[in-house]
């Protein structure tokens, strides 16, 4: 290619005869300043380690509030108390949905985290499925010695959770709108006071279930050990409907 | 960057090209811009003095879109362009492209040759080079890579030109394009349907190319290159006839072709423009995957990979051929020109990305095993395109993950060339293996 003639080029270095050290085939990148030297692994490592230590102290500081005795009775007041205090510090965590299983996860197998205590781990964990950016939230759950209560509690509508595992009680309480899947076992009040949206449970379910629900559906694949008081919805057992029905009754077990 | 205007009247031009000449849909975005890829490489191919296969349906305009770039980058009448095409048959001869001798002269015992408008003009067109047979190809293979035709013993060089070759699917009458003619093309392009509604509007306007041509200035031409000037001489009223044409058509159009002075201009200007240090670690990956091979040293075509390589995630695994010299030379043409042509200072990945698959569909050989997997894949491109865009895509992820690892091992590459004593950095991926080669060969 011919440069125009007028325009003052560059002619390119030739070495002299003698030289015969090899070009540097590097060179433009010889005043890029070299990072300092982590791997990219252990970036990733390191700042989930960050992010992992703010989750546990959110929950080490619901437990101080709300468990000061370690014991915990779930009444109506006190589960709409301790979700609030969990929003609260949820809300100031910055964190991806595969976090949430870490934690659940490091609820049992780290001595970092020195309580499990079902019921407000089941809140805590439940806010931080409400508040996650993500849509679609997969919870591996299946290694767990305990099952953790008040899973899916508010999940909102937009929201999807899918439970590998069984689940322990109040499993979807005030759902509202959210759908909610468990791969195995649900106990006793799945669903109770549930305002609308889709509970599935691939397995069995235990008694009260539906209890006082507004509206919104229960699909359970094997068993319905008992119904409770249902206002409005549906439930369906082994996708046939057994509320609104005459086939089951509230509060009679089966 | 310069102010001379000179992006305006090429973007001129294309518009001029894709609003009235040859209809199409736009298909490749850059940093926010729409372009029909057909017209934007022709461009790049004509201002860059590369070198462009066009293939395509019969009748979707791959010869008509060569014809006219030509015609406004070069300045010369369509008749002119017509009449200095080769198109491609098995019957085709070294005479009727290249130069015959004489045969006047040659009665009186002298030998002398009367040169092809082919080999005189700067813009050439083989039209359907694929129904040359094979022994024919070669006889274009020198003066398509270095611009020297000879014939007996005589030679004219052109210090300035571009190739357009068109070329149809494969049909009873093509041949294969040679391997060392298709490497020597820069870029691949295919000139697609336009779909039925612009389909429709092709031809409503009458003969939408009568502006292009001169009939007066055609003859000139005509007259000129049969005289027995020399070639040099015939260069400089060669020009002064293009600038005659130009003018023309800047008075009925309203835009200024191309003068020589112009071209030579935009090409320094474009050869200016450096690879940013992504652009060229991102090249440097590409390269990487379509030459490397751990265990025979490069790939060869005539080697098949080993069973547990641990490289089979790459693309290096996919392929059978290695990537020639002249890929980083095509696409560091054409992304200077893009990167000129969109007021940038620097080439970068923006560039790379819109450029490098038409620099490697043709030169690559997929494995049969891939071309079965994706060959029913969904896609707008013709398949060795639309796996050429998907490589880079691939690649391209890959560097977005380890960008910075991938620079600092560059740079410790170049420091440890110069003498420091430092370790060079480990990474998954081919071009960290190459750097210890090419460290290792410091060493020696």
């Amino acid at each position: 290619m011919k440069s125009a003639p007028d325009q003052k080029r560059e002619r390119p270095a030739i070495s002299g005869a003698g030289d015969r050290s090899p070009r540097n085939p590097f060179e433009e990148f010889g005043r890029f300043a070299v990072s300092t030297q982590t791997l990219p692994l252990e970036e990733i490592v390191q700042s989930t380690e960050v992010v992992m230590d703010r989750i546990r102290r959110g929950y080490e500081r619901l437990l101080e509030e709300e468990a000061k005795e370690l014991v915990w009775m779930v009444q109506y007041n006190t589960i709409i108390k301790a979700y609030e205090v969990a929003e609260r510090y949820v809300k100031e965590i910055e964190y991806a949905a595969e976090d949430i299983e870490d934690f659940c996860f490091a609820l049992e197998n780290t001595q970092k985290i020195p309580y499990l205590i079902p019921g407000p781990a089941g809140l805590y964990i439940s806010a931080l499925c409400n508040y996650v950016e993500e849509e679609e939230i997969l919870l591996k759950l299946s290694d767990l010695k305990t099952e953790i209560n008040l899973l899916g509690f508010r999940l909102p509508k937009g929201k999807r959770l899918m439970i590998e595992g069984d689940t322990g009680d109040f499993t979807g309480i005030g759902v509202e709108g959210g759908d909610l899947t468990i791969e195995g076992n649900a106990k006793n009040w799945t669903g109770a006071g549930m305002r609308s949206g889709n509970i599935s449970v691939r397995k069995n379910i235990g008694l009260h279930t539906g209890e006082w629900m507004m509206g919104g559906e229960i699909h359970v694949g094997g068993r319905v050990r008992g119904l409770g008081n249902i206002v409005e919805g549906k439930v369906y057992e082994r996708e046939k409907l057994v509320y609104p029905g005459k086939a089951r009754y509230p509060n009679v077990y089966y | 960057m310069e102010k001379n205007g000179y992006r305006e009247r090429v973007n001129e031009i294309y518009q001029l090209i894709n609003d009235h000449l040859y209809f199409n849909r736009p298909d490749l975005e850059i940093k926010g811009e729409n372009y029909n890829s057909a017209i934007l490489l022709s461009l790049l191919t004509a201002l860059k003095q590369g070198k462009e296969l066009i293939i395509g349906e019969p009748g979707l305009g791959k010869t008509t879109s060569a014809e006219f770039i030509c015609s406004l980058i070069y300045q010369f009448p369509l008749g002119m362009i017509w009449a200095s095409e080769v198109s491609g048959h098995p019957e085709q001869t070294e005479e009727k492209i290249v130069g015959r001798p004489d045969l006047g002269k040659l009665n009186q015992g002298e030998e002398e040759v009367v040169w092809t408008n082919f080999t005189q003009i700067p813009a050439k067109i083989v039209d359907e080079i694929n129904r040359l047979p094979e022994t024919k190809q070669s006889m274009i293979l020198d003066g398509v890579d270095r611009g020297n035709w000879e014939y007996l013993n005589e030679m004219i060089i052109n210090d300035e030109y571009s190739l357009f070759a068109t070329a149809n699917y494969q049909d009873g009458g093509t041949n294969t394009i040679i391997a060392p003619l298709v490497d020597r093309f820069d870029v691949m392009i295919e000139s697609k349907h336009p779909g039925a509604n612009l389909s429709f509007q092709v031809g409503k306007n009458g003969r939408k190319a009568e502006f292009l041509r001169h009939p007066k200035i055609e003859k000139e031409f005509h007259r000129l290159f049969k005289s027995k000037t020399p070639y040099d001489k015939k260069l400089a009223k060669m020009e002064e006839l293009c600038d005659a044409f130009g003018e023309s058509v800047h008075d009925a159009l309203g835009i200024r072709p191309l003068q020589k002075r112009d071209r030579e201009q935009i090409r320094a200007e474009m050869e200016d423009l450096a690879y940013d240090l992504d652009a060229s670690a991102f090249t440097r990956m590409v390269l990487a995957e379509f030459s490397f091979c751990e265990h025979y040293g490069q790939k060869r075509s005539v080697e098949n990979c080993e069973e547990g390589c641990h490289y089979s995630g790459y693309l290096c695994h996919e392929i059978k051929n290695c990537a020639s010299n002249r890929l980083p030379t095509s696409i560091k043409q054409y992304a200077q020109g893009l990167a000129w042509l969109l007021q940038d200072s620097e080439v970068d990945i923006e560039h790379l990305k819109a450029v490098i698959p038409f620099a490697l569909a043709h030169r690559v050989q997929w494995k049969d095993q891939i071309l079965s997997q994706k060959e029913r894949a969904k896609r707008d491109d013709p398949f060795s395109l639309y796996l050429a865009k998907e490589a880079v895509h691939v690649i391209l992820q890959r560097y977005r993950e380890q960008s910075e690892h991938l620079k600092d091992a560059l740079a410790v590459g170049s420091r440890i060339f110069q003498g420091e004593s430092l370790e060079p950095l480990e990474g998954d991926h081919p071009l960290y293996r190459e750097i210890k080669k090419d460290l290792e060969r410091r060493k020696r």
